[in-house]
């Protein structure tokens, strides 16, 4: 029988779990709100997915729920859904990569003011189907309202970091 | 950008080397390389003073203005 010493097994573990503690502390409450962030793009990823792929079961469970007769509809609901996903998996992808550039301490970049453009245009683009949705069932209209709303806020903070960004290239090369 | 920074002209009038006057004026390689390139936005007048203390020269030695040619 090989010779195990557990006595150092033991040590090694509690001497990781203190250097996890240790890394635990110093993490910062930032990178914990980033993380948190990037867990909940992942979770509405998850739920996007699920969303797509249940979209015939959805909309059979949403037409018998409403009992407002859309019986004839369902199928333009199934449309919506479908072209509905590709901005809002496109929104979601640019949010995780302009995570990604925050998380690795790179703010004010050119990079993150196009991921925020992209961000902005999809819910525009969301807008835009919600709002040519509305013709089958009007609700549609307030998504497509508060949509356009969500893309109006976001292209305002993509113009204010296209300005820090100027303000940071200028700091950066003031010599 | 119509100003055009001659700092290189002057260190070698002086025959100082970039390391020298980097620990002169008391800034780093990076931000000496800016300056030297043309790079630089803009220049602290603390900085300019250190140059043309370390240089023993004027602003207008190591500034100049070049308008453009369209």
């Amino acid at each position: 029988m090989p010779y195990v010493d557990v006595f150092a097994i033991l040590q090694l573990q509690i001497k990781g779990g203190f250097t996890h503690l240790e890394r635990e502390k110093t993490m910062g409450s930032e990178e914990r709100s980033i993380l948190l962030s990037r867990l909940c793009v992942l979770f509405f990823m998850g739920l996007l997915l699920v969303a797509v792929v249940a979209a015939p079961w959805l909309t059979h469970w949403f037409v018998g729920f409403s009992q407002a007769g859309l019986e004839d509809e369902a199928v333009y609901f199934m449309i919506t859904i479908y072209v509905g996903f590709v901005p809002a998996a496109y929104l979601l992808y640019s949010l995780l990569k302009l995570l990604r550039g925050i998380e690795a301490g790179q703010v004010f970049t050119i990079q993150n003011v196009e991921y925020l453009r992209r961000i902005s245009w999809s819910c525009f683009a969301g807008a835009g189907i919600a709002l040519a949705s509305q013709f089958y069932y009007y609700p549609w209209f307030f998504v497509a309202v508060a949509a356009a709303f969500m893309g109006l806020i976001v292209r305002v903070v993509k113009n204010v970091v296209a300005q820090a960004v100027e303000l940071k290239n200028e700091a950066d090369y003031t010599v | 950008m119509p100003i055009v920074v001659n700092l290189d002209v002057m260190m070698a009038k002086r025959k100082m080397s970039s390391v020298e006057l980097a620990e002169k004026i008391g800034i780093n390689q990076t931000n000496l390389s800016i300056l030297k390139t043309g790079k630089a936005r803009a220049i602290r007048f603390s900085t300019m003073e250190a140059i043309c203390k370390a240089l023993d020269c004027q602003p207008g030695d190591i500034l100049e203005y070049k308008p453009d040619q369209d």
